[in-house]
């Protein structure tokens, strides 16, 4: 109602219809950028990438149209099947810890009384958040460096040899994953906090009258209400899951690779460092439909359990 | 009986409330000191920064890491790229946004519901998925291995649109209204009534397309080839990475490289500092939408 400054304005309908035209015209003109940007980066890469996932592309010379060739390499290769298993196992538990962990320590941030710590906490958890891979990266590799390192200093003080620990190859994928915990614990955690601001504060006075202790309206009206955020947060985890690939080309070496190698990373070797274009790209299609089928899916979740 | 089962329910609060405090000190601490570590060890001299001790604060305070940072690892030109492509980038952003949020605020208007579809759909199509044929495109226009493509990545987001649009819509019709009747054309009511009093989200999108664009690094590692044109993060990362990678290049002391960590996460802090609550509004926002 009285959104439409049309209806409202009361003009002779020749004069309006001029009005709206050339409105009209000038608000056509404000949406084109984004529409170009849209077609030029989006839609047409969706029909090129798809294109191109069908030929034996090349940048210079002639392409052909080679069928399911492609993607018949993709399925065949072992090293695909590595990345996608590297990917699923990083992937799946990001997906929960960075969902969990947040959310208890939202429930434990909750129960602080004193503000100042409290937002100071929250302050200091967020930080990571706001720094690229690259430096998240960097300042690991620092402190797990086998010199002038952190945590090799103080197995220092305990007379422990020092420890190379980015290279050992089974510790690989606990470290990735840890690491993306402490990156993105604070971001998600204010989420939490956020869902708990909203909580109908007359459910803890009905359980206060009905002696309920602090574990007991944690467990029977926080966590409840938090469940919407949860799917939420779990559903943008999923996500982000198959698109890991700044942290492993910033952490990654030649002896952990084998472990933590994953998908995006592999579409980008393969695709724009070897030039196997048609390989990469077929591979990106796989991924873009598994996200498509898994996002609908969850959206279809979400919205009958809410 | 009763007065002692509220002193063992005190008493369990006591302990729960020293346990939390305990826990969050800690998790706040792993976040506190590698960073305190990292600004201490920037400052010190080469030979102090690979001691294998918890350095809070240098022995020997020294700014050679910072010197060496600009001299030989010549971080000045990657780092006034980044400066360049986030400021120029972030501005665009936020002008195209508007515009177009405020398009879709219109009630009526031919092919609504295809613009607001056209507009929305992209949402579902992550960057990471297209890397390739963005790639292609990039190339096809000219702009590979210039700064142009950096800018160009991102410069629309449907996120940002739609938050724009939120924000105009709930802006009083009124207002619109009297200064239609006043003779007021459409521009101005756009840049005298309707930016203004959606600066609120103007600024939320501005800091984070600030971050974001800061820290741009899958796009920078794609397009960029030529060295003039490296960007922060990717002269950062040849930096940071442990040194058999980039065995080529000379040992770079750790001083050096924590002070290339300073000098990306300062921007950072400051902009934090300062917008600490639309960051909050922003996330809000972010995580409703979906």
């Amino acid at each position: 109602m009285g959104k439409n400054p049309d209806r409202e304005v009361r003009m002779s309908s020749i004069a309006r219809t001029a009005y709206r035209a050339r409105k009209d015209w000038m608000l056509y003109v404000l949406i084109l950028p984004a529409l170009m940007y849209f077609i030029l980066f989006a839609f047409l890469p969706v029909a090129e990438g798809a294109n191109i996932s069908f030929q034996n592309y090349r940048f210079v010379g002639e392409s052909e149209y080679i069928g399911f060739q492609n993607y018949q390499r993709v399925f065949e290769t072992a090293g695909f099947w590595r990345v996608f298993r590297n990917t699923v196992i990083l992937g799946f538990s990001n997906v929960l810890l960075t969902a969990f962990i947040p959310m208890l320590l939202a429930l434990m941030l909750n129960e602080v009384m004193f503000s100042p710590w409290k937002r100071f906490v929250q302050t200091i958890l967020y930080l990571p958040h706001l720094f690229s891979w690259v430096v998240v990266g960097g300042i690991w590799i620092f402190i797990l460096a086998p010199n002038g390192g952190i945590v090799n200093s103080i197995r220092g003080l305990f007379g422990a040899d020092p420890v190379f620990f980015l290279v050992k190859e089974n510790l690989a994928r606990s470290l990735y994953i840890g690491i993306n915990l402490w990156k993105q614990a604070g971001f998600v955690c204010i989420l939490f906090l956020a869902a708990i601001a909203g909580i109908n504060p007359e459910l803890y006075e009905a359980a206060m009258i009905d002696g309920a202790g602090g574990f007991m309206r944690a467990m029977y009206i926080t966590v409840p209400e938090l469940m919407r955020t949860l799917k939420v947060v779990l559903l943008l985890n999923v996500m982000g899951a198959l698109r890991i690939f700044d942290q492993i080309y910033v952490m990654r070496n030649e002896v952990v690779a084998p472990k933590v190698d994953v998908l995006m990373y592999y579409v980008y070797i393969r695709g724009l460092e070897q030039f196997d274009l048609g390989y990469a790209s077929a591979i990106s299609v796989f991924i873009f439909l598994i996200t498509l089928v898994i996002t609908l899916i969850a959206r279809r979740f979400m919205k009958y359990n809410v | 009986m009763k007065s002692n089962q509220i002193s063992k329910s005190l008493f369990g609060r006591r302990l729960f409330v020293v346990a939390n405090t305990l826990i969050l000190l800690m998790l706040a601490l792993s976040m506190i000191v590698p960073l305190i570590n990292v600004l201490a060890v920037s400052f010190t001299t080469d030979l102090e920064s690979f001691e294998n001790t918890i350095k809070l604060f240098p022995r020997d305070p020294s700014t050679i890491g910072y010197r060496t940072l600009f001299k030989r690892v010549a971080i000045l030109h990657p780092f006034l790229n980044n400066t360049i492509v986030t400021l120029v980038g972030t501005f665009l952003h936020v002008f195209l946004a508007s515009i177009a949020g405020y398009m879709l605020t219109k009630q009526r208007f031919v092919g609504k519901a295809l613009l607001v579809l056209m507009v929305t759909i992209p949402m579902m199509i992550p960057f990471q998925m297209i890397i390739i044929p963005v790639y292609v495109m990039m190339r096809r226009l000219g702009l590979i291995d210039t700064l142009y493509s950096l800018i160009v990545i991102d410069i629309v987001a449907t996120f940002s649109i739609l938050l724009m649009k939120n924000y105009f819509e709930g802006i009083p019709i009124s207002l619109a209204e009297s200064a239609l009747m006043d003779g007021a054309r459409e521009f101005t009511i756009f840049s005298r009534i309707y930016v203004p009093l959606a600066l609120p989200g103007i600024a939320t999108i501005s800091i984070f397309q600030f971050v974001s664009r800061w820290n741009q690094f899958l796009p920078a590692v794609l397009f960029i080839n030529s060295p003039t044109k490296y960007t922060l993060q990717i002269a950062l990362r040849s930096l940071v990475v442990s040194q058999e990678l980039t065995s080529t290049t000379q040992q770079v002391a750790n001083n050096t490289r924590m002070a290339g960590i300073v000098i990306s996460i300062v921007p950072l802090i400051l902009v934090y500092i300062f917008a600490q609550k639309y960051f909050i509004k922003g996330m809000m926002t972010g995580a409703i939408k979906d």
